[in-house]
């Protein structure tokens, strides 16, 4: 077996872990619309969908098949090259950053096989270049649909992402100090070696509460999610979409969703790292990882179904007056922490 | 006159007539079974009892008013105590036993013994004895069955053959609580004023063979119209189910024509006020859907429009147009035929069938033109059938116009006419003529409004009981339009 | 005029935080507990004898419906939804529909039949589903308004326990 994988060309790895791992967050993203009406139902005493397969597990099989035969509309007046591009632009970038996620290592024998497609030294910066990107799905969504109501959405979903890209990227910042890495590998490394998660540190909790905040209001969720936000803007950026443009959005959404839980886990709880078990085999480890990124979802779904929506200059008073400051003061202070302690040693 | 006092209101009577004729022509109520204003009073229900005293402060008692002649200055009560106990006693007895079928009756909705009972009833009976049991479902000829277990014993029935067709048929058989009516001898009635028995009878004992369980009276739209069936134009009532469907023809008081009956003829003329529609698409087999022209195979349905056009090109091209009305013309559907008859240089005329041998002392005149008077007065010339069909054989073209014209002309003489006459029809139905080349749908007399003089000179008129099948445009409309488009088609000769 | 009185805010309110920590852990607390819906098909509403769903035509223990058409339910109906249409027969009642008509998209299920009809021909059953592809459908003729007497016993019964108490009041 171990000969066998040696033997193997590189490229057949790499093929086997990109299948692997984007089948694994498609097929997550579908799982988890079905988890929220589950979740949801649960939490309302309800039974939520169980007429499609056993327990409606195959609910996301048969949503699928309905956004495949309805009928794909495109309003008059849109920009119809923009218009079918948004989706894809939505999409394609959640999807991507989950590359340099790295959620273990496979050992067979003594070979050692990172399980991440790619183990980038600038791992963050590619993750948030590339978060970055999606802004573009909602704001060209939002205007290709010549709809007062998208652009509204799309306009929104812009300002909401920009400004807690800051917390965010602030708050990811904290730990990049703490681990003086930007490879996310070198990162859970770091916590490991320590025997420390980021998340119990004091700057490492803050750091991880305004993360939590901000991936909330990254991926447009529950009680940040303007961009859609029914009562006041029908469906947001995505009103005038249908069929399977729509589901494209759906499946960006709970893309990015999943890629947040990984880094939560990667950055604040140690990634694959299990407490108490140095030594773990590399299975339970990824296991493990799974674990964690799991209850992050959960959150995610958890906190929909518990808050209310926040109102959009609540929103921004509390992106702008709160959570940057906040963001702002931890990382002088992680800085010079680590600065002066780095120094002295 | 006399002057009496009814409910204390001082009003004049006529001393000729009863008391309760006094009352009724004054808007009082009071309530009758035995008693009706053309049958002779014999006070055998006395439900008709009201407090009488013969002048301002005298000792008062209770009359009936049908037998009680009135007198100068009577004091009559309708609605003291007294004469609501009486009556409320009266009826009681009358209910003992009268099933309680008014959910199967016939007469529910429209029985007296319901309305008052209604109004003036105690709501329960007190007595233990179980209900007479007789015959329920007996028949007396053709057009009348008796319910003897219904019947209050009024004996209107009775007193309508004596006095009314002046040949006595019906009797009170049978003494004390064993009494029914019966016809002598167990014989059938006979004579063609049966049907006004149902009309007359107080209670459901006397039904309808006809309408019996045919629909609830209170489905029933009543319009006013006049009967067709004779040159007498009977005022009658025609009541359709839920507005659509002719169920009865029933005689309305029009003191100068026909009282308060009418003849069964009359009565039971529903066939032709209630023929089918032809099938979806189809010219024959019922009544005309809209416009038909002559086409390569017989005649097909047609544009209403294009099926005008074709009419007024061929009689503006054939000169010398005969014009041949229905009997059944209104006023004004012989007045749009008259104008009509002057633009094609004719003669007006109508079809007058030989008379049908049902003439009789009370009503029928057994003529079956019902505007005969009024036509001729409009100036149309009477013409036999057979005068008519030899005169249609002689032109160059015709109009028959009017309600059941073809029929009245006869379908096997029409076919028999050469197919060079160019023929225009309007009619209900029609047969495959062969010389028929456009045919456009009128509505029946119960469909559409208008005018009829009867044989004595009185107007009866016509309203519209149920509405015609769509599409079917009035006659005089009709007619107008045609004369109109003539007047516009310039002549080809 | 009412004065709100807000309530001022802690400072762990305005935080926010604790608060919403609270909310997550009533939320999870709910996850827990038995769902309250029905599962409909398989769980259908139980019914009885008070459920007043759609109106039957009794057919008696002769085999002859109880209806005399006499148009009681009919002018009762507020909605329209009944036509009948009436015929002789030879038996001792003379009287039977030959048309019964229920339009069920119209029929309100008031009850007002039930209430008027003098013959007890009809009730509210309780049959409450209501099904079909097209409108015609759901124009019920006689044969499938007709139910045998038993399988309406206990609504018949209970419409007399309730006219009995109406009865004994007055």
């Amino acid at each position: 077996m171990e000969d066998f994988v040696k033997e193997l060309p590189v490229w057949v790895l790499w093929v086997a872990k990109v299948a692997i791992i984007f089948g694994g967050l498609v097929a997550t993203a579908a799982l988890m619309s079905l988890a929220e009406r589950k979740v949801s139902a649960w939490m309302q005493y309800r039974h939520g969908p169980n007429r499609v397969g056993p327990f409606g597990l195959l609910q996301p099989l048969a949503d699928g098949i309905k956004f495949i035969f309805k009928e794909e509309l495109i309003p008059a007046g849109a920009n119809k090259f923009l218009f079918r591009l948004a989706p894809a632009l939505a999409a394609i970038p959640a999807m991507m950053t989950i590359a340099v996620i790295p959620i273990g290592t496979i050992q067979i024998g003594e070979t050692k096989i990172p399980f991440s497609i790619a183990q980038v030294d600038l791992g963050i910066m590619y993750m948030l270049a590339l978060g970055g990107l999606s802004v573009y799905g909602a704001i060209l969504g939002g205007w290709a649909s010549n709809s007062k109501y998208s652009l509204l959405g799309g306009l929104r979903a812009s300002a909401q992402m920009i400004s807690y890209e800051l917390t965010l990227i602030l708050s990811i910042l904290v730990v990049v100090a703490l681990s003086g890495s930007l490879d996310l590998g070198a990162i859970v490394e770091a916590q490991r070696v320590n025997g420390l998660w980021n998340v119990f540190t004091p700057f490492g909790a803050l750091a991880f509460v305004l993360f939590t905040i901000a991936s909330f209001a990254e991926t447009n969720r529950h009680p940040f999610d303007f961009a859609e936000c029914e009562p006041e803007l029908v469906g947001g950026f995505h009103t005038e979409y249908s069929a399977m443009r729509f589901a494209l959005f759906f499946l960006g959404e709970y893309c990015a969703m999943t890629v947040m839980a990984c880094l939560n886990t990667t950055l604040f709880f140690g990634g694959p790292s299990v407490p108490f078990w140095a030594n773990a085999p590399w299975y339970v480890g990824i296991l493990a990882f799974l674990i964690k990124a799991g209850f992050f979802l959960f959150l995610f779904i958890w906190v929909r179904w518990t808050l209310p929506r926040f109102r959009f200059d609540q929103l921004m008073r509390l992106g702008w007056k709160v959570a940057l400051p906040i963001a702002l003061a931890n990382l002088l202070v992680v800085g010079a922490w680590v600065a002066f302690s780095t120094k002295g040693s | 006159m006399t002057k009496i006092q009814i409910n204390g209101r001082e009003v004049e009577a006529d001393p000729k007539q009863p008391l309760i004729r006094a009352c009724h022509d004054q808007g009082v109520d009071v309530p009758m079974y035995c008693y009706h204003p053309g049958l002779a009073p014999v006070g055998s229900c006395r439900i008709c009892q009201v407090e009488v005293a013969a002048a301002p402060g005298q000792p008062s008692r209770v009359v009936a008013a049908c037998r009680t002649p009135v007198s100068e200055g009577m004091v009559v009560s309708t609605d003291t105590p007294k004469a609501h106990d009486t009556r409320r006693e009266c009826l009681e007895f009358l209910l003992k036993n009268h099933p309680l079928d008014c959910p199967i009756c016939d007469k529910a909705g429209e029985c007296d013994l319901q309305d008052y009972s209604f109004n003036e009833g105690q709501g329960k009976g007190r007595s233990s004895e179980p209900r007479r049991k007789l015959e329920k479902r007996k028949s007396l000829g053709d057009v009348i069955v008796l319910d003897e277990e219904r019947c209050i014993l009024c004996s209107r029935c009775v007193r309508f053959f004596t006095d009314v067709t002046k040949k006595a048929q019906l009797t009170v058989e049978g003494l004390g609580s064993r009494s029914v009516i019966n016809t002598y001898m167990d014989k059938p009635l006979e004579g063609n004023y049966q049907g006004n028995l149902a009309d007359i009878c107080p209670v459901g004992a006397l039904t309808s063979k006809k309408f019996r369980f045919q629909a609830r009276v209170w489905n029933l739209s009543k319009t006013l119209s006049t009967c067709g069936e004779c040159s007498r134009g009977c005022s009658i009532s025609v009541e359709a189910l839920r507005a659509k469907e002719v169920k009865r023809l029933r005689p309305r008081y029009n003191a100068a024509v026909n009282q308060w009956w009418m003849c069964d003829t009359g009565r039971h003329a529903l066939a032709p006020l209630t023929r089918p529609l032809a099938p979806e698409g189809a010219v024959l087999g019922g009544r005309l859907r809209g416009a038909a022209v002559r086409g390569y195979n017989g005649l097909e349905l047609a544009d209403d429009v294009a099926a005008l056009d074709l009419a007024a090109d061929m009689l503006a091209a054939h000169p010398g147009a005969a014009v041949i009305v229905s009997p059944f013309a209104t006023q004004e559907e012989a007045k749009a035929a008259l104008a009509l008859a002057q633009a094609l240089k004719a003669t007006p005329q109508f079809v007058s069938p030989a008379p049908n041998g049902l003439k009789d002392d009370l009503l029928h005149t057994g003529d079956p033109c019902p505007n005969r008077r009024g036509l001729v007065e409009q100036g149309f010339t009477a013409l036999e059938p057979a005068a008519a069909l030899a005169a249609l054989a002689a032109a160059p073209a015709a109009v028959l116009a009017g309600e059941r014209v073809l029929e009245f002309l006869g379908h096997e003489g029409l076919a028999k006419l050469p197919t060079k006459l160019r023929l225009v029809a309007f009619d209900v139905e029609t047969s495959d003529i062969p010389a028929l080349d456009v045919v456009f749908p009128v509505p029946t007399h119960v469909e559409k409004s208008g005018h009829w003089v009867n044989v004595d000179g009185h107007v009866g008129v016509l309203n519209v009981a149920v509405p015609p099948p769509s599409g079917v445009r009035r006659l005089d409309a009709q007619l107008a339009a045609l004369a109109a488009k003539l007047a516009a088609t310039p002549a080809r000769s | 005029m009412v004065v709100v009185q807000r309530k001022e805010l802690t400072l762990a309110e305005r935080l926010y935080l604790p608060e919403v920590l609270r909310g997550l852990s009533l939320t999870f607390r709910k996850f827990f507990e038995k769902p309250i819906t029905r599962q409909y098909p398989e769980q259908p509403l139980p019914t009885d004898e008070v459920t007043r769903g759609q109106p039957r035509l009794v057919v008696k223990d002769d085999g002859n419906i109880a209806c005399v058409s006499c148009g009681m339910c009919e002018i009762a109906c507020p909605a329209y939804a009944i036509t009948i249409d009436g015929g002789e027969t030879d038996r001792m009642i003379e009287r039977e529909p030959k048309k019964f008509e229920i339009d069920m998209l119209r029929c309100i299920l008031c009850g007002f039949c039930e209430e008027a009809c003098p013959k007890d021909a009809i009730f509210m059953s309780n049959e409450l589903e209501l099904a079909d592809y097209t409108r015609a459908g759901l124009v019920y003729d006689i044969e499938k308004l007709k139910r045998p007497k038993s399988a309406l016993q206990k609504r018949i019964d209970y419409v007399y326990r309730l006219n009995n108490r109406w009865r004994s009041k007055q």
